[in-house]
């Protein structure tokens, strides 16, 4: 058994989590939403297992590192963090209808890490821009964040369809299983705030490791300022709830917006700018 | 007069609205994301020869190929600590006002408006009941502020008293941030210095301009080196420095990347490394006067070439020069002539007929190379106070996250043998989370209130 498999299992996992949490809402069966729930979270125990099997195996091969280092560990850590948000969030509002969209973005995650060529899997050594304790508190911190950012957005996304359906001459039954509309702002509000929270500490550790590494704890990288970008979107969100006329569906279109600065600092800058975080693309 | 009033309260009005905080907020995002999508730093001519002479005049002249030096973007910053702090200042007494008050004068009417309530009746005797409704609130809440009349009991909790300060909280720490970052820009400074292996410098290139400063000591190169992984990937950087006053070595450090060396509040840190020439023997020649002579020159030092008065010097070096391989520019003073010719000399093609300055063939007969390490200096004595400003921001948004202000009142009076309670409460956010935390106490209440 080793960590490409548990990982492998886990994009499957992930897939029949989603298809089984959309059959449940679709055909409005509370007993499929429960198993979409266990497979989520056996899935994600498995998931567990198989990063810290990839972590012990880097100690194998002599590298000795944690497995936060570069796109593809990145991308199974997101998708690890958002399903763990999730299920704790499932746990606590007892709400297994809003399953179907992290499952989504957990499932894409994995599968992009699986099955995209190029996003390489093996086991690299570490850069020296990385070697440092301030890895492993930058990662998690700002993943957490990007993750509690893609649950709110797709609770948001559940938002303006109910939103929609309810303005509309026949309201969708399926949406009936959705918790209420003031229950679905209130929770993203919090995840929102969470991932604030956890974002703010994401640029900070990088901002005080950038200082204890290159001596500037901001340099406009573009990685930098993107993550800046997606701070200050989500600070109007956070402040436009308390203005009247913001509230509902800008707020939640805003909460849309900002998870596409997520992706966009995540992916965008990867991709189409260069700067600091290079290594992410490898 | 009264006019002008008006006017500077619809200024401070303006100034203090949460409308001018979501548009800051979103103008430094379009900013911010203008100066990623445009290579920043470029130079007047890089943006004609890019854009073309309009576009790129256009760009040069609002700022955009320099977005966060513009008076533009830093416009935008002032105004947001404008807004913080007068939107601050008139929402803080209002809500120091809320935490301090007491609510006086509790009432039933009053607590039946509230949106969570909930009014019951005990037979229970008059004093039991009024102990019990103490009891609950304070196991289940807080210990709340009992006041007895005559003929009513009230009570009232609070939790999470501070809880709405923790903006105030969040919003001190984007401006003690903000200036942190000031003082250091002022008070501090950013550079480079290049020093080969065995070399010491003083000499600070500061990366804002062309400028240069010199410290108060001399740092020393006493070695470089990097190490790679079997797959190639570089593994570490490593120089060994020592710091010198007057020539005597007062300190020696080994920094790597993501270790640097602090020294009398200036900092090291490993950022580049290359290769440099040390010394090249040359072999000069010209057939037609049959001249042919060997010299040693150090980098950047000249010297007269043997039996004549012509003078060379080897002024540049690059490691790989279009792919030929390493190259030697070299300067040759002719004696008697004005101006001087140079060179660049391939150092793996001797016999390229290139290699040649005026009436001299020129060979490199040896070379000896050695290593720069690159290092990036700072000093900066506003970072402390943006790591403050990190911390408030942190706990503030933390606590801004956990808490939230939640009171809780309760109201009871004898009504014909049985007794009236009215409880209600309210919080400051999170109303759901809070509903579901009022009915628990309330189900407390029913059972112990049976």
């Amino acid at each position: 058994m080793n960590s490409s498999l548990l990982l492998s299992v886990t994009t499957f996992g992930y897939f029949g989590s989603t298809a089984l949490y959309l059959s449940g809402v679709v055909f409005r069966l509370k007993s499929v939403l429960t198993i979409g729930s266990l497979v989520a979270l056996a899935t994600l125990i498995i998931q567990t297992v198989g990063i810290g099997l990839r972590w012990k195996e880097s100690y194998d091969l002599g590298y000795g590192h944690a497995p936060l280092s570069n796109l593809y560990e990145s991308l199974v850590f997101a998708a690890w963090a958002i399903m763990l948000l999730y299920l704790i969030m499932e746990y606590r509002t007892r709400q297994r209808t809003l399953g179907v969209f992290p499952a989504l973005f957990a499932f894409l995650a994995m599968a992009y890490a699986s099955f995209s060529t190029s996003v390489d899997a093996k086991i690299q050594p570490l850069l020296p821009a990385l070697k440092s304790n301030w890895l492993i508190a930058h990662v998690i911190t700002c993943f957490l964040g990007y993750a509690a950012f893609a649950v709110a957005c797709g609770i948001s996304i559940v938002y303006l369809i109910k939103k929609t359906n309810e303005a509309g001459d026949k309201p969708g039954a399926m949406m009936a299983m959705m918790p209420e509309a003031r229950q679905l702002e209130e929770l993203n509000y919090q995840l929102i705030l969470f991932g604030f929270l956890w974002l703010s500490l994401g640029i900070i550790t990088g901002s005080v490791w950038a200082n204890s590494a290159w001596g500037t704890y901001w340099s406009w990288d573009p990685k930098e300022t993107w993550s800046l970008i997606t701070w200050l979107v989500y600070a109007a969100v956070l402040h436009a709830r308390t203005m009247q006329g913001w509230r509902g569906k800008r707020a939640a279109w805003l909460s849309l917006v900002g998870f596409g600065c997520v992706l966009f600092t995540y992916f965008g800058v990867n991709f189409l700018l260069s700067g600091l975080h290079s290594y992410a693309t490898q | 007069m009264e006019q002008q009033a008006g006017i500077w309260q619809k200024i401070n009005k303006t100034l203090g609205s949460l409308k001018l905080t979501l548009f800051v907020f979103l103008t430094l995002a379009v900013f911010s994301i203008i100066g990623t999508l445009l290579p920043q730093g470029m130079t007047e001519q890089d943006l004609h020869e890019r854009f073309g002479p309009g576009l790129g005049h256009w760009i040069e002249s609002v700022g955009f190929h320099d977005v966060y030096r513009t008076g533009w973007f830093r416009f935008l910053l002032l105004l947001l600590c404008v807004n913080l702090v007068v939107c601050s200042l008139q929402r803080l007494p209002k809500t120091l006002k809320l935490i301090r008050h007491e609510e006086g004068d509790i009432n039933p009417d009053k607590l039946l408006k509230l949106s969570t309530h909930v009014e019951l009746t005990t037979r229970l005797p008059w004093e039991e009941t009024r102990s019990r409704l103490t009891r609950v609130l304070s196991d289940g809440f807080a210990s709340p502020k009992v006041s007895l009349s005559s003929d009513t009991y009230t009570a009232y909790a609070i939790r999470g008293k501070w809880s709405p300060l923790m903006v105030y909280v969040v919003h001190s720490s984007v401006l003690i941030v903000l200036a942190g970052a000031l003082f250091g820009s002022i008070f501090g400074f950013k550079g480079f210095m290049q020093i080969s292996e065995g070399a010491s410098s003083d000499e600070v290139i500061l990366s804002s301009g062309h400028q240069q400063i010199t410290l108060p000591f001399k740092v020393r190169c006493d070695d470089f080196d990097v190490s790679f992984y079997d797959t190639g990937a570089p593994k570490e950087f490593r120089s060994d420095l020592t710091v010198l006053t007057n020539d005597q070595p007062v300190h020696r450090q080994t920094i790597r990347v993501n270790d640097p060396m602090s020294y009398e509040g200036i900092t090291f840190y490993q950022s580049s490394y290359g290769n440099t020439l040390k010394l090249a023997e040359l072999e000069l020649s010209d057939k037609a006067a049959g001249i042919s002579q060997k010299m040693t020159l150090r980098f950047r030092e000249g010297g007269s070439i043997p039996g004549t008065q012509d003078r060379v010097q080897l002024v540049q070096y690059q490691p790989d020069f279009s792919r030929f391989g390493p190259a030697i520019g070299v300067v040759l003073q002719k004696h008697g002539q004005q101006e001087s010719s140079g060179s660049w000399i391939l150092v793996n093609m001797p016999d390229f007929h290139g290699n040649r300055i005026e009436n001299y063939h020129v060979k490199v007969l040896r070379t000896e190379v050695s290593q720069y390490t690159g290092i990036q200096v700072k000093k900066d004595p506003g970072v402390w106070l943006v790591y403050a400003g990190f911390t408030a921001m942190l706990i503030g948004i933390g606590l801004a996250y956990y808490t939230s202000q939640r009171k809780i009142w309760v109201w009871a009076a004898p009504k014909g043998s049985a007794q009236r309670v009215v409880i209600a409460g309210r919080a400051n956010k999170n109303s759901l989370a809070f509903e579901a935390e009022f009915t628990q106490l309330c189900e407390r209440f029913m059972n112990d209130l049976k």
